[in-house]
This record gives structure tokens, sequence and C-alpha cells, in this order.
């Protein structure tokens, strides 16, 4: 043994020493190799056989079907180019694309000569609002275009340089406080720039010894204005600064704990004269907003939406538990645990109509009754928090804002169901929930609410958590069970479900995050009242992640029943720029797009379906005349197409094949034929494949050739009617070239020659469609044809 | 017990069963890749899908267990189209050759490979025979065919393609006599048949009926038989000797020929017809001449003879060779003279006339329950992508054509023919009949194209087991031989590797199969559904 595998050897024992040596192990020990190395040296994967039950095939088979695991040494930093749905809109693929020239790569090399970058596309970074995003390590950059990627690189290694913003320590001493500031610190805040926010705030409070209450909260739900500063002051109406930046940090809070003389100059307006880094494009100045003020974007945003799931949004603490019981949090177990038998608890959500977020809708109280009609001395529940829609971070948001409304869920849930464990499975892309939560059941364990004996009662269950590993599949419940106990995340044939066989063959209860979330509101305020928001059908509230072309993205919370009408023009403020709203896309990659003509359809698990459509877990991009729906179709089966287990056929190889159909109308080549036998194709890859994946797979495909075929049809014919499709478009300069040179010196392939005070002129063999030109025209010259 | 109906027939199994169980048990047969008795069945291929008229969705019969009332429909149009579209979908994502390319091109369908693996390994006696199955004048054929074989061999675009015609004529040559079986006695069954020409396809009919027992006369109007063979080729491409003795081989086996005998229509219809209990017709005439010759009516489209059964409108009289039309090569000659004899000798046995076999790009019938089957060639690759010539070289040599040293008039040596013959790129499937794919494709009428994709993937070949050899894109990922290798307790295994529509079977690490597979070699083998894993030596064959 030479030194470096003695190296690697010495590392992985310690690592397998901390996880143990049998099977269901092996993905949390690839997890902290990968960690170490920052990729999986086989011969330390060897090693891992060698000294635990994992098998060669068992460890060989999981490290190449999660993306999570790489088998080549990575780059120094890592570019993650968000291409969610809302960055997929808004040109992700050039953005993609222009890093890629940046970084000199060929082919399919994803790390550049020096090994200092490696890069790689994401599903979503949950920064919808941001679009298109992306992220260095752990530095996130929003608005980037093609044209700027040159300068979030060096940005990025100056700020390496220079070290990142010293987070202060917080202010403490006595004194009576004069008033609470209130900073999101949800992952989208963070990447907006939340945590410099709260260190400038930090270091204002203690150098001018202003005795503030500094409260950090959760996701705040109104991410197209974050960062977000709350000031809450006895006396006053609370007051949001929106999209704030450190530097203006200073001087609101002087403006409002001192003379009021400086709160007359924000009035006059404030105009930031730094160079905005993190959000080239973005409004340069925060936007300060009263509360209870009626006509502000805020109200309008908040108005409609209902709190359940989000119950106390931007005003808690997520990891204070104190906080939560004062709110009367765990008020629901204990009044379970205490005065209902399990079967009441079973019934009380049976009778609210709650009905499971995950996508199907399946109802929750059936479910519950069938675990715990299960005669087994152990039986699990798992939270399904394996959300990997493209443009969805409901899942998310709740785990990181909402960490002990989902384990009180958890609890509640386990105790109807007479199970012993519960498992939160939470995808690997989310460290933040992932962290959140470890930390909650640590103090829940603590204060005995998880473990032995739960609050002093006969009931006991204990709770883990389960890092998912870079696969989408796994949001199927089969998958997931099978990526628990180690395996290779493959759905398999239900029956047996897993309400009966579930994990290691014990029943298992599965329910998604939201679906959870809303359990305590509803022990506490009853099943009526639940019951009574929404349809006949669906019951109570969901939350979307709303994004694409509206003024106001964000996570919304929302009573089913509400039109797709309201959500779009009355929370979202309706479409931004001079467009016009031509469709939503609803349920993610399972789900469909539905055209502006719907828009009155009310969100409901039966009419969604109809349309062919589905809740899904609840991404909602909507879109405007300038995107293209075979485009959308195309992104969202190359989405579910990469994320296919591989096991059956149809998923397998069909969505493949109708990729390559919309590939080939895509690039103006299809014939009517290829339309009919796409047609066909989707609808046997429903009716044929195993798992929900595959037979939700072909709905983006099925509901834009319903509602949008004669977009299909031009294609046929060689026109892309939105411009989108780089086949079928080129790029011309009109006459109103004011011959600036903007667009030659900026050029990647040299297709615009050097004319200064002439009009210029794009070469179409040179042009290779990176759109940089029609982005820094200053007077909109170049256009696509 | 359970009680389920079944394409409307009552069923009860026992709880726990499987539809596919529970239809198997009404006689009712569900087609399957992926599934194996004894092995935890997840099911992948789709290709057992049924209707389950409870569910919206069809289900796979394999692993759908039987509850109480269902009612199941394993026939319906829609279930049939789903299934003929899993094939389809598997065909299209399926890189190999169901058969050879020389193979499918060689108008006799001659098994080119096996000859070339049977001279390779020195036995020109076996691989004569292989000629034989096919060919009756293997030796006149090696000096005058023009081997459109050699064109679509798969070597040909890395150096040249592989001498395939002098090889035939190097297993005539150097067939070990001692050890031939040939000409073959065979019991006379008191059938008589006339042939009228001793060109190729009348000399080729008669070869065929005498094996098979039946007492042939050959009419000839010219003092020698041979017909275009002797009189149109020039004595430096087809020494008459060569020709003479061919003859003499079929005279050895019972042929009785009446040379300078030409047949005029009174001749024919007092003498022949009376005589003889079937006819064939291979004079090289055509048309209306051979009508009028022979007292032929036209059939409904206006030919005189039917092209699939080659039979005419007189009982018992079969036309073939030029007959039909012009034949430019004496194999399709031959060819023709097999499948006519064929036909003449189903009338004589049943007294039935049915279509050829080999009708419509289809070759070779297969007997499945008393029903006979076409087997197409339906997974086709084409030519090797460069970067693939030596997975192929593998099982191969990298040496160029050999040219025989005296010539090519004189053939090859024995040594010569053995080197020439190991350039073969082994590039036919080894499992030609046992296929599933191919079986399934052929009854569901799938073919490869509607699905075919832009670009294929690149093949691969993996020899290193002794056993067995593994061609990872001829795979379904049905997986069968990772729950094999792992419940047979393998120390290295077998895995899927990726994920989605790049997943692979593979071998963890840089192992290779030949410590994958230490005990299951042959188990995985056998169960593999396709030709993906396959045993090296044992000749499978598709007649």
């Amino acid at each position: 043994m030479d030194l470096g595998s003695q190296h690697i050897a010495v590392i992985t024992d310690r690592i397998v020493a901390r996880h143990g040596g049998k099977v269901d192990a092996v993905i949390p020990i690839l997890q902290d190799i990968q960690e170490e190395f920052n990729f999986l040296p086989e011969p330390a994967m060897k090693r891992v056989c060698e000294t635990t039950d994992i098998t060669p095939t068992r460890i060989s088979g999981i490290s190449t079907f999660y993306t999570q695991f790489r088998h080549q040494p990575a780059g120094k930093h890592r570019i993650r180019v968000c291409t969610g749905t809302a960055c997929h809109v808004k040109g992700a693929e050039f953005v993609y694309e222009a890093f890629r020239r940046q970084l000199k790569l060929k082919d399919d090399e994803d790390t550049d000569a020096a090994m200092d970058f490696t890069i790689e596309k994401v599903a979503c970074l949950g920064c919808c609002t941001l679009a298109p995003a992306i992220r260095i390590d752990e530095v996130t950059y929003g608005h980037v275009i093609p044209e700027h990627v040159g300068e979030v690189i060096r940005d990025f290694l100056s700020k390496q340089r220079d070290g990142m913003p010293v987070v202060a320590s917080e202010t403490k001493g006595g004194g009576d406080f004069q008033g609470e500031i209130r900073i999101g610190l949800g992952s989208c805040c963070v990447a907006s720039g939340s945590s410099e926010v709260k260190a400038e705030l930090e270091k204002t409070l203690m150098h001018a010894n202003i005795k503030v209450n500094v409260q950090q909260v959760g996701c705040v739900g109104i991410c197209n204005q974050v960062p977000i500063m709350e000031i809450i002051k006895p006396g006053e109406l609370p007051a949001f600064y929106a999209k704030i930046k450190p530097e203006e940090v200073r001087e609101v809070v002087l403006s409002h704990f001192k003379p009021r003389g400086y709160l007359s100059r924000f009035r006059n307006g404030f105009f930031n004269i730094f160079e905005n880094v993190l959000a080239d494009g973005a409004p340069k100045s925060f936007r300060k907003y009263l509360g209870e003020q009626r006509d502000s974007p805020l109200s309008k945003f908040l108005g409609p939406q209902v709190n359940i799931a989000t119950e106390n949004r931007g005003v808690a603490n997520p990891i204070d538990i104190e906080g939560y019981r004062l709110a009367g949090g765990f008020d629901s177990l204990q009044k379970c645990l205490n005065t209902m038998t399990r079967q009441q608890v079973v019934d009380e959500i049976r009778e609210s109509g709650l009905r499971g977020r995950g996508g199907a809708g399946f109802p929750t109280g059936r479910k519950w009754q069938m675990v715990k009609d299960q005669d087994a001395p152990e039986k699990f529940v798992i939270c399904n928090g394996d959300e990997g829609d493209p443009g969805a971070f409901m899942d998310r948001m709740l785990l990181e804002s909402y960490p002990f409304r989902i384990i009180e869920g958890m609890l509640i849930a386990g105790y109807a169901a007479g199970a012993t464990h519960g498992i939160f499975y939470i995808r690997a892309e989310y460290p933040l929930a992932v962290t959140r939560i470890t930390e909650a059941l640590r103090i829940c364990r603590e204060k005995g609410i998880v473990g032995t004996s739960v609050f002093g009662t006969e009931f006991s269950f204990d709770i883990r958590v389960f890092g998912g590993a870079g696969a989408f599949v796994c949001g199927e419940e089969t998958a997931l069970i099978a990526s628990v106990e180690g395996n290779r995340g493959l759905p398999r044939m239900r029956p047996p479900y897993p309400v009966e066989k579930g994990l290691w063959s014990k029943p298992t209860l599965i329910n998604n995050t939201e679906t959870l979330s809303l359990v305590p509101w509803i022990i506490h305020h009853g099943s009526a009242a639940f019951s009574k928001i929404g349809t006949a059908g669906s019951k109570g509230t969901k939350v979307f992640a709303l994004a694409g072309k509206v003024k106001r993205g964000g996570l919304i919370e929302v009573p089913m029943g509400i039109t797709i009408r309201q959500i779009v023009e009355e929370i979202g403020g309706g479409i931004a720029g001079d467009r016009t709203f031509k469709a939503v896309q609803i349920g993610g990659p399972s789900g469909g797009c539905l055209p502006a003509s719907s828009a009155d359809m009310q969100i409901d698990f039966e009419a969604l379906k109809q349309a062919g459509t589905m809740m899904g877990s609840g991404g909602l991009i909507v879109l405007d005349e300038s995107d293209c729906m075979v485009d959308i179709a195309h992104y969202f089966l190359s989405f579910t197409q990469n994320q296919s287990c591989g096991r059956c056929t149809f998923c397998r190889i069909g969505t493949r094949r109708m990729l390559g159909m919309l590939d080939k109308i895509r690039s103006g080549k299809g014939t009517p034929e290829d339309l009919v036998n796409l047609e066909k194709l989707a609808l046997s890859t429903t009716r044929g494949s195993l798992c929900g994946l595959g037979k939700t797979a072909p709905n983006p495909v099925l509901t834009t050739l319903r509602n949008f075929r004669e977009e299909y049809e031009a294609h046929l014919q060689g026109r892309c009617p939105a411009g989108k499709c780089l086949p079928l478009i080129r790029y011309e300069i009109d006459a109103t070239c004011i011959g600036c040179t903007k667009c030659a010196q900026r050029c990647p392939s040299d297709a615009i020659a050097f004319k200064p005070y002439e009009v210029h002129f794009i070469d179409p063999e040179k042009c290779i469609k990176c759109d940089i030109c029609r982005q820094i025209c200053p007077v909109n010259s170049i256009t696509i044809k | 017990m359970v009680k389920l109906t079944i394409d409307h027939m009552p069923a009860e199994v026992e709880e726990g069963a499987t539809v596919m169980e529970a239809a198997a048990s009404l006689g009712i047969v569900i087609p399957s890749m992926c599934f194996h008795p004894g092995y935890a069945n997840h099911p992948s291929c789709m290709v057992c899908l049924v209707k389950d008229t409870g569910r919206e969705n069809l289900v796979p019969s394999c692993a759908m267990p039987v509850s109480e009332g269902m009612n199941i429909l394993t026939g319906t149009p829609d279930v049939m189209e789903a299934r003929k579209e899993a094939l389809e979908l598997l065909l299209s994502d399926h890189i190999g050759d169901c058969e050879a390319p020389c193979r499918v091109t060689c108008p006799a369908f001659m098994d080119i490979p096996l000859m070339n693996r049977l001279i390779a390994a020195g036995d020109f006696t076996r691989a004569l025979h292989i000629v034989r199955e096919e060919i009756a004048l293997p030796l006149v054929l090696g000096y005058i065919c023009p081997a459109p074989c050699e064109k679509a061999c798969k070597r040909k675009p890395m150096d040249a393609a592989v001498s395939i015609c002098l090889l035939k004529r190097s297993a005539v040559q150097h067939e070990d006599p001692a050890q031939s079986a040939f000409p073959e006695t065979v019991e006379r069954n008191g059938k008589k048949a006339a042939i009228i020409g001793t060109g190729p396809a009348g000399l080729a009919a008669a070869f065929w009926l005498l094996r098979s027992g039946h007492e042939c006369t050959l009419f000839e109007r010219n003092e020698k038989a041979g017909g275009a063979m002797r009189y149109s080729i020039s004595d430096d491409v087809l020494p008459k000797e060569i020709l003479d003795s061919e003859i003499d081989t079929i005279r050895k086996m019972g042929a009785e020929f009446r040379l300078k005998t030409p047949i005029t229509k009174e001749f024919f219809q007092q003498e022949i017809l009376p005589g003889f209990d079937a006819v064939i017709l291979a004079t090289g005439h055509q048309g209306q001449s051979l009508a009028d010759m022979f007292g032929l009516h036209p059939d409904q489209s206006g030919s005189f003879v039917n092209r699939k059964t080659f039979s005419t409108s007189l009982p018992g009289v079969f036309a073939c060779g030029n007959v039909i039309r012009e034949q430019k090569m004496a194999v399709q000659s031959v060819a023709q003279g097999k499948m006519a004899a064929m036909q003449a000798e189903r009338y004589l046995g049943t007294g039935i006339i049915s279509g050829s076999p080999r009708e419509g790009g289809h070759f070779k019938a297969v007997q499945t329950g008393g029903e006979e089957r076409k087997r197409s060639s339906v997974s086709v690759t084409g030519a090797l992508f460069e970067t693939e010539w030596t997975e192929y070289l593998q099982e191969s040599i990298p040496d160029t054509r050999v040219e025989p040293a005296g010539m090519t008039w004189s053939g090859f040596t024995r040594e010569e023919a053995m080197h020439e013959a190991a350039r073969c790129l082994h590039c036919d499937c080894r499992k030609p009949a046992s296929c599933k794919l191919r079986l399934y494709a052929d009854e569901y009428g799938a073919g490869r194209k509607k699905y075919a994709g832009p670009t294929r993937k690149r093949l691969t070949r993996s020899v290193a087991h002794g056993l067995v050899v593994y061609e990872s894109e001829k795979c379904i990922r049905c997986g069968l031989c990772v729950e094999i290798t792992e419940k047979q307790g393998e120390v290295t295994g077998l895995t899927f590797a990726g994920r989605g529509f790049d997943v692979k079977i593979a071998v963890p690490f840089s192992e290779t199969t030949r410590e994958a597979l230490m005990k299951t070699a042959r188990e995985c083998a056998e169960a593999c559904p396709t030709g993906a894993l396959a045993l090296k030596r044992e000749e499978e064959r598709n007649l």
C-alpha cells in the first residue's frame, strides 16, 4: 500500500466507523467520502467493500446512480448554473454556454484545465425570482447575463481573496430593547445577500450601541423583494425594507432608531451609488413599504394568501423552540397524546379532507388508516422532502422555516399510525434544510419531545434524517424506500403498497413535507375549519412557487379553489413588461401547460387532472408570448428523461425517443408523421410505465399538443413563433443601429465586424446565437427573425 | 384461492400468484422477456402488459398479483399495440445484427459466419456440410459466384472483406473424404419427380429432392447437363471438369439424366405429366413461351408462375430459376431451385401449396406449436464506427486478406483458408434462434426503424471470459444477470451502472467478466433474453 492509498484508507475507515458497516450506510458513507476528497476515489470505495457488508456491485451501482457522486476529481470551485424553469425561460442556457466559453471547456469536459472550476447544471437553486441564477460554491449570483460571466468569476475570485464578509457577534448587553428588526434567512434571502445585510446590521447596532432585538426569521415568501428587513418599533407601523443592500443598512437603521431627520432623506429617494454585483440588472435601490399599507405590492402579494403551512411567516425564528411553543406549537401533539385515541386522530385528518400535497392527492386520512390497521410491531413514518421539480422549492422553504411544525406533524402521524420510527428524507441539494431539521431534532430530543416517551407519555418515537443523493425519481415512494435501504433508487411494482410493505418490508407511512406541515393546524383548529377552505374535493391550502414572467414571484400559500387568474394577476401583479399572459405551467415536469384561456379554472386536484395537468408539488411558472411551447415541452421532458431510473422500457427509451422527435421538430425538420408518433408514444408511455415519473413524464408534451398544437405545426413549417428555437431563428441588426460597436466588441464568435458609426451586420455563418448582442445593444436594434 | 376473469374465462389461483401465472393456468401464454422463474420479478421490459379493466393504465402481468374479482384482457388491440411499441423501443436501442450481413445478402442464405468459424478451426468437412445446407453446387459457385456477401462484409471498410467465395470453394477442396458423410444414402420414398432443365436451378432442385428420398429424372435437350454454366461460361472462369464433378455428385446421389431429350408439348403432356408425381420446370424460358410450351394458364395477376409458391396452373408442376425472371447470379438460381424443391416436397407430402417462407425479406420458417412462423433479421446495425473495430477484432485477427499463393485459380491451401477464415469478425448473433426480442418482434410485427434515434450507441464486446461473451448494447437492461450473480453469491458480480437511458450492466471497478462470472456464467447466458450475454462456443442455429 503506497502512502496515498494508506491516507485514503485511514480517512475511509474513519468515515465507516461513523456510519457502521451495514448496507444501508452506503449512501451516507459515499457522501462523506466525496465531502472529503471532492470525488469518489476508487481505492476508497474498494476499502469500504473490504471493511463493511457493502459489496462492489452495490457501491458501483449506487455511486453511478445518484448524480451527487463524481468519479473524477472536481475543480476547486463548483459553478452551479440553475436550469430551473424560471431560469430556463429567462435564458439559463445562454448563461451556461457563456460560462463554458469563458472556461474554454471542450465537448463533454466539465472542469477547466487549471482545475479551478467545475461547471454543472442544477435542477433548481430555488431562487426563481433572481433568475437566471448561478451559484459558485456558496455565493449565489442572480440576474446573470452571458455578457457578465467573466465579471462574475472575477468577482468570486476577488471575494475569495479578500475573504467573505465577517459576521459580527450578536449584540448583547442589558438595557431596554428599543424594538425588533427581523431579517429573512431563507435560501433565497441568503442568495440575494441577506447574510451580508445581517452582518452589516449587527455591525451597525454594535457600533451605534443600539439595543434592538435582531430576529432571524425563515423564508418570508416574498422572494421577489428580498433581502427584506422588517423594523418593528413600539408605536410605529412595521416598516418593510425590500431589496435592501448592506451599504444601505446603516442609514435605514439610524433613521428608525435616531432622530427622525434621517427618514426624510429616504422619502426623497436614496440612490445607491455602488455597483450591485450580486444582482446585475436588478433595480438599483431598495423599496420601503409600511405595514398595512393597502396598495403596496407587498399587501397585494400577501392579500389573497392564507397561511396554514406557512403560519407565522416572516415572524418566527426557525429554530427557536420557545417561540414556537409560545405561538401554540406542540399543543396539537399534546392534545393528540393526552385527549385523543389514535383512531380519533385518524378520523380528524380524514374528516378534514386533507389530501397528499406531493402531487397525486391521495386522501391523507385513508393512508393513515391503512398504516394504523396494519398489525406490526414496527412501523415507519417518512417525511418525503425529496423535492426535485425544477421551479419548485416549497418543501425546502417549509423545512428551513418551520422545522418544528413538520416534526410535530410527523409525531402526530406517528402516534396515529402506531409507528415507532420517523425519517426525514431530504435532498442533498438542501443543506440548510438538513441542518435546520437536524438541529431542531436535537433540541426536541433534549426537551423530551422526540425519542422515548414523548412528552412523558407512553408514546415513543425516534426520528432521523436521511440525505438524498441527487435522484429526482426518489421522490417516488418506492424508490425513496429503496434509497433509504441503501439501493439504487428504483421504483418497484405496487402493489404491495408501502402502507403494507414499505421500508424493510414494514408498514410505512410516507407523507409529503407540506402535508405534514398542515397537520398541527388541523388538529388545533379542527377538521371543520380546514375543510371550510377550498373546493368540494380539495380542501385547505396549497403552497406554490410562483415564478416566471409575473411581476411578483415568490412562495405563496393560497386556498384551494382560487383561480389561476387571481394568482397571476392579483398575487403576481400580472405579466412583467409589455407582454401578454400566454400560459401557465403548473405541476412541474409531471404537470402541463394551461393556456391563458383556462385562467379562470379553480385550483383543484380533479380540475387540474381533467385539464391534463396535475397539482404536482406546486411549481407555477407563468409564461408570456415570448415563450415557445415546444421548447417548454422539450425542457420538461429533457428533465424527466434525464431523471428516469432507466428500469422500464417506456420511460428509459420512450422518453428519449420523444425528446428526439421534439428536437427534430424544434429544428424545423419535423414531419406531420412525427407529431402523430409523438402523441402516440406519449400516450403509450403514460399507459405502460411502472411508476409515477414515467406515467406523468409525457404530460408536458400532451398538454402542449392539446392546447398549442398550432405552435407545433408552425415548427413543422420551419417557424418558431416565439423566436426561441435556435435552429429556426437568426439574429439581425436593423437600420436603427447607431454604430456604437458594442456588439462587435462583445461577440464571442466574431460574427459582427467592427464598423464605428455604421450599421453593423451579423454573419449568420459565424453567429452562435448566444444572445449577448441583443442584450447589450443600447438602442434595441438587434432582432430575432 | 383468488377468483378472477381472464379473457372472459374464469380462473382460480392461489393468493400471491401473478396475473401471468393465472393466465398460464388457462393456457394463455403472455410474452415476457425480463421474467425468469425463481427470481424476484421486477418488471422492466413491459412486453407482458395486459389490461386490467379496473385500472386506467396497463399492468405488467409478470409482477401484478391477482386480486379477487379482477378482470384481465390479454389480447385487446391496445394491449397488442403497447407490446409492439415496447418491442419497437427496445429494438431502437438494440445494437447488433440478428444475422450477419453476409448471410442476409446471400440469395441462398448460407450460414457464412459458421462456415468461416469451422474452416478457421480446420474442420472443412463440417464447413462443407454447412455450405450444402443451402447451396447444392458449392464447388461451381466457388468459381462463378459474384459474391454479393463480400460487399456486405463488416470487415470490408477495415481492410478487405473476408474472402468468402474462395473459402466456400476451399471447403470442398479440403474436405476430408474419410469423414465425409456425403452423398448420404437416403431411403427412397417412392415418389417420382421430373426436372426439366439441368442449369443451376434444375440441378439444385434435384439435389434437394434426392436428399429427401424422391426419385429424380432430369431432362436435358443438350448433349451434356449444366445449362448456361456449360454453354455460356468460358472454361477460364469455370473449368469444365469442375462442373462435371459437381454434376457427377448429383448423379451419384441417384439422379437419372435423360440427355438430348428436348421436351415437346405432346411429350410433356403424354409422358411426363402422367409419369411423375411432381414436375419442376427449370428450362430458363419465361412468360408466354414457357406457357405455350407446357400449356400453362395465367393466374389472376397475369403471371404463369406464382412467385411465392413457385406453383403453376397445373397441379404438381412448379417452376424456378430463369423461368420466373432473368437471374443475374447462379447463386440465385441455386437458391430458387431449393425453394421450388421444398414446395414440391411439401406438395408431395401434404398436398398443400402455401407461401414460401422466404418471401418479402423474410427467410426461414420456424416450427412453433405446429404453426409456421417467419423469422426476420429485425435488428440490423449497418456499418461499424471506426471506434468499434477493436471491439470486433478481439475475436478476429488483424491481418489483411490472404491471397492464394497459387493464384486465385487454384484456391486456398488448407493453411491459407484457415488463416483467412479467422479474419471473420463474428458479427452474427450468438442467439439467432432463442433471442426473445427477435422472436416477439417477429410475432408482433415490430420494426427497428420506427423509433430509431438520430445516432446509435457505440457497441462493445467483452470476451475476457472463457465461456461467455458480453455485448452491452444488445442488453435490454432487465437485470436478470445482476440478480443471478447476487443470489448465487458471486464475489465480484454484475451491477447496473449509471441511470436512465445510459444505464448499463457492468462489472464493478476495473474488473472484467472473467472475475464477475466465476460460477454463474452459463446460468446468466441462458437467462439472458437476448444475445447480450451468450455462450461463446456453442453454435445456436437458426435454419
